[in-house]
């Protein structure tokens, strides 16, 4: 009899256990709000707003009766959504990258390409037709300046636009050297930056990028004779060679580099707009902005790279209802005061929308919306494949540290495009 | 109730062991069927369906030319890296059993390394090259000194040189604990019989420690192979790709190049030379083990 009882007290042990672990599996925070009617679940996959999702949440809550429920994953994003279709608890409405949006849309998204904001944006994803993507903002790349810094080198206000071609950019850096500055640029030596950003360009700036990797591939196309890739090249030496951390670019420190250009110890410095998140940290100095990279490659010397930065899908799984309360939730985002209210001000996005006049707050956001509402932002090439940037990445880190020289760095490029596969879309 | 009925052993098992086997296999058996299933898919991590391929990723893991530099990289790191660790791990054992003042202090704070994950103890060390050294450097000599973690034999004796700190107060416990384990009497005696304290030790105290030093190599070789915090947080691979070890290529090919399978495969190679390597020692250590 005790000895049938301690089995029952091992088992039931057992059983608490695997209960226990159940739970502490599923690491998600997540805020849960009151209110009747229909429920949606919003998946959030920037890390940085997701104190203002919750807040938002509780406030759309009380004013619509729709109970929002925000979630958010430190996973990678394509894994967390893997996991929770594999269980089959899809969320009504995901935050999820470009690429995702083709590997995912297809089988999951719904269509939205009779909702109002598709005409009031430039950087929805459409496939096959079918609008799928709900862009949440534009992040885009080019040099990053500091007016300040530059002024109180050469003496003189700085304008932007002046600078057009590397013959420019040079003149004007020559400027700064002989004013006492003597090594004013600062380059990241990540490979998703110099990978996925600055080759990245190479790709974007082409009449057809499909089409130029193709030729890449099949070698009809030389990489190494290519004028955007010269050109981009050719600007990316002026760069290196005015690096204040050329005796060791590979010890550069992302937040060293991006701090020395905020509080004017750097005049320039190749980025994005996502930079802000770690300037503001700093004692930045006022004339800060974002232009074009330099480069004798005629208009696109003019325009930014970049575009829409992470999606909004509907799942098509969830009920009718729940699918209106997530068109409602998108269209609040867009046309309501509160809804354009919360993507500016409170989560500090540049919102992808033309009818969302708010100023935007941060000086490099600011820019990428001047030059996204004038239409000068060149699209992003959301294909490349997923190990790119940190192969690629690694090749261009050998040529920014000297070990090897642009006709090598072109052809280990070329190697790489031999056996590597462009996404479908 | 007799005692020796196979019900009665099941029971007497299940009550003991039960929980502990339960949750093994629901941690490692399960998982790692499921991985071998992998194997023979091309899944991608994402899709609803995972297409069976037979062994085709096996033969690619075999032609991926990046998975076996890893390898070799980690076989070299790992050399090294076992090597000191128990080198320095036996000589700070010896140093606080020798009865030096405050030993048991020097103890705790030589075992400290350990207490710090990995991924903290990577960006401390990561901040000490690149900062502290550097500003060091660059004092001394004129100009700006590059850090270590700047050229890829640097980057590989960084990673060493923090595994050896980070791993050798682990191993020098079990060493204290063989060192204790050796009776005062056997070295008395073979004092009297006119060894020098150096023979002593040779030929007496390390003999009957072997069991120590079978375990603390198998321990730093196993943990060695599939090393991936440290490399992660202190390098990540940098720079150029020239300190991505085996496992972080696999964690690579698997999740971030969305090679589900393939990673796998790599996973389940890595997993067989390690195991080998390791039994091996066990193997070779174990013959030769001495009683008192």
């Amino acid at each position: 009899m005790k000895r049938t009882l301690a089995i029952v007290l091992a088992l039931v042990m057992v059983f608490a256990l695997a209960a226990c672990g159940s739970n502490g599996s599923s690491g998600e925070g997540s805020s849960a709000s009151s209110g009747d009617g229909t429920a949606i679940t919003i998946f959030n996959s920037k890390m940085e707003i997701q104190s203002q999702m919750e807040e938002m949440a509780e406030e759309y809550s009380a004013a619509t009766g729709v109970d929002v429920e925000v979630y958010y994953s430190n996973d990678t994003v394509a894994a967390h959504m893997s996991t929770r279709y594999a269980s089959n608890e899809p969320y009504t409405i995901a935050m999820v990258d470009a690429k995702d949006i083709y590997s995912l849309g297809p089988d999951h998204a719904i269509d939205l390409s009779d909702q109002d904001w598709v005409k009031d944006t430039t950087q929805a994803i459409a496939i096959d037709g079918k609008v799928l993507g709900f862009p949440v903002c534009v992040e885009a790349r080019g040099l990053l300046y500091n007016g300040d810094a530059i002024k109180a080198a050469t003496g003189k206000d700085f304008d932007p636009s002046t600078i057009k071609t590397t013959a420019d950019l040079k003149a004007l850096i020559e400027e700064i050297v002989a004013g006492g500055m003597e090594l004013p640029v600062g380059i990241q030596k990540e490979d998703w930056s110099l990978g996925a950003h600055y080759l990245a360009e190479v790709y974007e700036l082409q009449q057809d990028p499909d089409a130029f990797i193709a030729g890449i591939k099949d070698g009809s196309i030389k990489l190494a004779d290519d004028p955007v890739f010269n050109a981009l090249m050719d600007t990316f030496d002026v760069l290196k060679e005015y690096n204040y951390a050329k005796d060791a670019p590979i010890s550069a420190e992302r937040e060293v580099t991006e701090m020395k250009l905020a509080e004017g110890d750097l005049c320039f410095k190749f980025g994005g707009n996502w930079d802000w998140s770690n300037m503001v940290e700093t004692n930045y100095t006022e004339n800060l902005g974002m232009m074009p990279v330099p480069s004798d490659l005629g208009d696109y010397n003019e325009m930014l790279v970049g575009g829409g930065s992470k999606y909004f899908f509907i799942d098509n799984s969830v009920s009718a209802e729940q699918q209106q309360a997530a068109k409602d939730f998108l269209n609040w985002l867009v046309y309501d005061e509160a809804g354009q209210d919360f993507l500016v001000n409170k989560c500090a996005l540049v919102p992808a929308f033309s009818n969302i006049t708010l100023p935007v707050s941060d000086p490099l956001g600011a820019s990428v919306k001047a030059f996204a509402d004038a239409g000068k932002l060149v699209g992003n090439y959301n294909y490349l494949p997923d190990d790119h940037y940190a192969k690629v990445g690694a090749s261009f880190q050998k040529y920014l540290a000297g070990q090897v020289d642009r006709a090598g760095f072109a052809d280990e490029i070329t190697a790489y495009w031999a056996t590597a596969e462009v996404g479908a879309h | 109730m007799k005692q020796n009925t196979f019900s009665y052993k099941v029971k007497q098992y299940l009550m003991f062991a039960g929980p502990g086997t339960i949750l093994f296999l629901a941690a490692v058996g399960v998982p790692f069927i499921y991985g071998l299933y992998l194997t023979l898919t091309s899944w991608d991590g994402i899709s609803a369906t995972k297409a069976f391929v037979g062994f085709q990723n096996f033969a690619a893991a075999m032609k991926d030319t990046a998975y076996w530099q890893a390898m070799g990289r980690t076989v070299i790191y790992s050399v090294f890296a076992v090597v000191l660790i128990n080198i320095v791990a036996f000589a700070l054992a010896y140093l606080v059993t020798s009865g030096v003042k405050g030993q048991n202090f020097f103890r705790a704070g030589f075992f400290v390394p350990n207490l710090i994950g990995g991924i903290v103890l990577g960006y401390v060390w990561k901040f000490v090259f690149n900062r502290a050294f550097v500003a060091i450097g660059s004092a001394i000599s004129s100009g700006t000194a590059p850090s270590l973690l700047s050229t890829p034999n640097g980057a590989m004796f960084c990673l060493i040189l923090v595994s050896v700190w980070q791993y050798a107060g682990y191993m020098m416990l079990i060493y204290v604990a063989g060192f204790m384990s050796v009776s005062k009497d056997v070295k008395e005696a073979a004092m009297i019989d006119g060894c020098t304290s150096a023979q002593a030790m040779r030929n007496v105290t390390i003999p009957l420690m072997r069991s120590s030093f079978v375990q603390c190599i198998f321990l730093s070789i196993t943990r060695c192979f599939v090393v991936y915090d440290v490399n992660l947080s202190l390098t990540n691979g940098e720079p150029f790709g020239s300190s991505v070890m085996a496992a972080m290529h696999v964690y690579n090919q698997a999740f971030t190049y969305k090679n589900y399978g393939l990673g796998q495969a790599e996973a389940l190679i890595l997993f067989i030379v390690c195991a080998i390597v390791g039994v091996t020692q066990v193997m070779v250590g174990k013959k030769g083990e001495v009683e008192a």
